[in-house]
């Protein structure tokens, strides 16, 4: 019945002393196969054998030597953060775009990190927090997908997806994963995005932008959002907001990847240079302002309508 | 952020609670529905925790479905609040226990009488005729005590519960949106709490079914009020 | 369901009975440094010799570059216990991969693989950043970067290590061209396609620049080149092409043997 305080209580020490040896004993038979792809999975498909160091407490262990919670910028593994990522539902399906910019303290780790996964040809992920969370996770979640597929005879719906990944992410809830994710698709119900956090917070929602550069995208993204955007405008103020984003926040930036989430499965839309668009902005935006004040300056009232 | 509040009257519970979701200084939804209906006549307003909040209700919600299905009749108010209280006990003790606050209302078909339980994550459980959760309690809770009375009608009880939500907007710097139910001999009824008169719709209804008291079937599928 | 057959976190509910724990600190940082960049046949991937813990010297041989298979070479850098343990796992992961498929593991399929290992410790990392370079399936030389707890993406270059912050930002600019102008009416830059030739000299002028600027960073590099099968070998062994100083060897093959061939070339680092 209550499954869940079951595994709250701990386990009869005997079964302890199984896990003490290494995990190379661990792995069983079944890695010899074709199983031995994916290396912490049993016969099942069940998640096994994560080694976990023998001290009283994982959690502040793992605390004190990665810097996964901000809480100790100088740990000596670094693991990539900080982000910009935003989807939203419109008239014409769901836009998802990304920065991808992977810092470790204040290098600049990479500038070509894919920050959406493709879990399949109607689901996207997006990735923020710790890189290898979202990548394993939603890869983990791809299989499981697929699972369903051959099992049900029919594609799996974002909510019930959301909900594996964000059961799984429960699962270790405190044990220090970083990843705040939107799965965004198609399913029998129309457009849908779903935001799972590490938390194990999982909401249904029209609009969402996740990361450290989260606000700036929001305060380009609420101010340009309607239902009923075309698909060129829609697409524009996706990438227009990671630029935004990109240029206010150190932690984001580099180049946006663009999604267009249709009726039949995602689109890649570009790869766009995130300095070189702002300039672009900017440029558009002066010259703007310039031809204004011309047609102010040729007599017309200040308040002038161009006809 | 957040807030709860429930109000007891003669022969109905209100609940009401905020919509916010979040993380940190950005709210990211204000429209989530955060009370969930248990069972034909109760229901519950939650809040705490990211993930351990809506973890907790569902695994409440599906024990009471559960206990309804096994023994084809609900868990009265009494013991389901007992039960909740004792799952929250359990787990405040364990290694990783939920911290989830909630407000449990629910109408004793047996009785005719209304219920309304505060119960908070570390296992604490009170009766009482009006409660509240969250920055609620900072505010509202004496405008409650000025303003409640036993044995109020619904017109009443709305009142009193506008009150309350008015005192939020007007003291605390947040903005909430929120969600309101009213529990009674009937079942579990949505009320627009931000509507001229809320119970316009709920007393047409009524109106119309006057007469003929619908009786649930045991296992009838408890779809009012719950989250898509 | 088989998503909770085992209840992963079973063990880590329970406390280990240890009264006394005063800070469990299983890592060091071994320093030195490593980098590796994809050719369009071929594939290079490099490591100092130098094995150090804050400024004392252990040694000045010791192995950050792996050969996997005949088209995989891996290089390990951080902590040096947990990488040599690391390479130790994955070859023993490999010879398994072979017994049950009687062919040996894809250049893809092994960094896939990294990412599972790296992610099966999770909650208790192996400090190691890898770099796998090597040739894919469709002849392509091709580099992998994963970080400690795997996550990865395939590159045309990267560096690790103690000297990454110091040689990254020279292989953007000579590989990916970052920040340069083509001269006004010539060809467009097009990053990927170096010459095998100028790509080792960007190795050893890394190599040999890093060792100037970085303590970690000296006294030997090995060189490893992976070459698609069919391919010419007159740009690495013709007369005069390798620098003064440098020693080749080829490694023979591992498995049955495709056609592809892997080359260690080692050259001397400044010592002090």
């Amino acid at each position: 019945m209550n499954s869940v305080l079951t595994q709250l209580q701990p386990s009869a020490p005997h079964q302890n002393r199984l896990e003490e040896q290494d995990e190379l004993d661990r792995t069983d038979a079944a890695s010899w196969g074709s199983m031995a792809g994916f290396g912490n999975l049993d016969r099942t498909g069940g998640v096994q054998g994560m080694s976990i160091p023998r001290v009283s407490d994982p959690t502040s262990f793992l605390d004190m030597h990665t810097d996964n919670m901000s809480s100790n910028p100088d740990a000596k593994i670094k693991i990539a953060h900080g982000t910009t990522t935003l989807a939203f539902k419109f008239q014409g399906g769901v836009i998802v775009a990304v920065d991808s910019r992977a810092t470790a303290g204040s290098y600049v780790a990479s500038g070509t990190v894919k920050k959406v996964i493709e879990i399949n040809k109607f689901l996207l992920g997006t990735m923020a927090g710790g890189a290898a969370d979202c990548q394993y996770w939603e890869t983990y979640l791809g299989m499981q997908c697929r699972l369903y597929e051959l099992r049900n005879k029919e594609r799996i719906s974002v909510a019930a997806a959301s909900k594996i990944l964000s059961n799984i992410v429960y699962q270790y809830k405190g044990m220090g994963l970083s990843m705040g994710t939107m799965v965004c698709g198609w399913d029998k119900t129309g457009p849908c995005i779903f935001y799972v956090d590490s938390d194990g917070q999982r909401l249904k929602g029209d609009l969402f932008s996740v990361g450290s550069g989260s606000t700036f995208a929001y305060g380009v993204l609420d101010q340009g959002y309607r239902w009923d955007l075309t698909d060129e405008e829609a697409q524009e103020l996706g990438r227009r907001s990671i630029i935004a984003a990109g240029h206010r926040d150190a932690y984001s930036g580099n180049t946006c990847n663009l999604y267009h989430v249709k009726e039949n499965g995602w689109d890649f839309i570009g790869n766009y240079d995130v300095n070189e668009l702002w300039y672009e902005y900017e440029g558009k935006k002066k010259a703007e302002r310039e031809s204004q004040n011309a047609a102010a300056a040729a007599g017309a009232s200040p308040m002038a309508v161009e006809p | 952020m957040e807030c709860a509040f429930g109000i007891t009257g003669k022969d109905y519970v209100l609940l009401c609670s905020d919509m916010a979701a979040g993380r940190s200084i950005i709210r990211m939804k204000s429209d989530e529905n955060k009370i969930k209906a248990l069972g034909p006549h109760l229901a519950m307003a939650y809040g705490g925790e990211p993930g351990d909040t809506n973890n907790f209700a569902e695994y409440v919600e599906r024990n009471m479905r559960l206990y309804h299905i096994r023994n084809h009749y609900p868990l009265l108010p009494a013991s389901a609040s007992a039960w909740i209280r004792r799952t929250l006990a359990e787990s405040i003790r364990s290694r990783n226990p939920y911290a989830v606050n909630l407000l449990l209302a629910g109408y004793d078909t047996t009785t005719s009488k209304p219920h309304l339980y505060w119960i908070d994550y570390l296992g604490t459980k009170a009766v009482v005729p009006y409660a509240a959760h969250g920055m609620g309690v900072y505010v509202s809770l004496s405008t409650m005590d000025k303003w409640w009375f036993n044995d109020m009608n619904k017109r009443e009880g709305v009142e009193v519960l506008k009150k309350c939500i008015d005192e939020v907007q007007k003291r605390i710097t947040v903005h909430f949106n929120f969600n309101c139910i009213l529990i009674d001999k009937d079942g579990i009824h949505n009320i627009n709490i931000d509507s001229q008169d809320p119970l316009a719709e709920l007393e047409s209804e009524s109106k119309a079914a006057s007469g003929d008291i619908v009786v649930d079937a045991p296992n009838s599928p408890l779809d009012v009020g719950v989250t898509a | 369901m088989a998503l909770y057959h085992n209840q992963p976190m079973a063990h880590a509910q329970e406390p280990t009975a240890a009264p006394i724990e005063h800070r469990f600190n299983p890592y060091s940082d071994n320093g030195g440094s490593i980098l590796a960049i994809a050719g369009t046949d071929f594939s290079v991937i490099a490591g100092d010799t130098r094995q150090s813990e804050g400024y004392n010297i252990q040694t000045r041989y010791a192995r950050k570059v792996w050969q996997l298979t005949d088209k995989a070479v891996l290089a390990t850098n951080g902590f040096a216990a947990d990488g040599n343990n690391f390479v130790k796992r994955v070859k023993q992961r490999l010879e398994w991969y072979e017994h049950a498929h009687h062919k040996p593991m894809g250049l893809k399929s092994i960094a896939r693989m990294i990412q599972t290992m790296l992610y099966g410790k999770r909650f208790f990392p192996y400090y190691v950043y890898n770099i796998l370079g090597g040739i894919e399936e469709d002849g392509s030389g091709a580099v992998y970067s994963f970080d400690p707890v795997g996550s990865y993406e395939r590159e045309a270059c990267r560096a690790a290590g103690a000297a990454q912050s110091l040689i990254q930002p020279f292989l953007d600019n000579q590989i990916y061209f970052k920040n340069q102008q083509p001269e006004p009416g010539s060809q467009p830059f097009i990053p990927g396609n170096l010459p095998l030739a100028t790509v080792l000299s960007l190795v050893v002028d890394s190599f040999t620049s890093a060792t100037e600027r970085h303590i970690e960073v000296g006294d030997g590099m090995e060189i490893y080149i992976v070459m698609a099968r069919d391919r010419t070998t007159d740009d690495l062994l013709g007369e005069g092409k390798l620098q003064k100083g440098m020693e080749i060897e080829e490694l023979g093959t591992l498995g049955e043997g495709q056609g592809e061939r892997t080359f260690l070339v080692r050259q001397a680092l400044k010592r002090d």
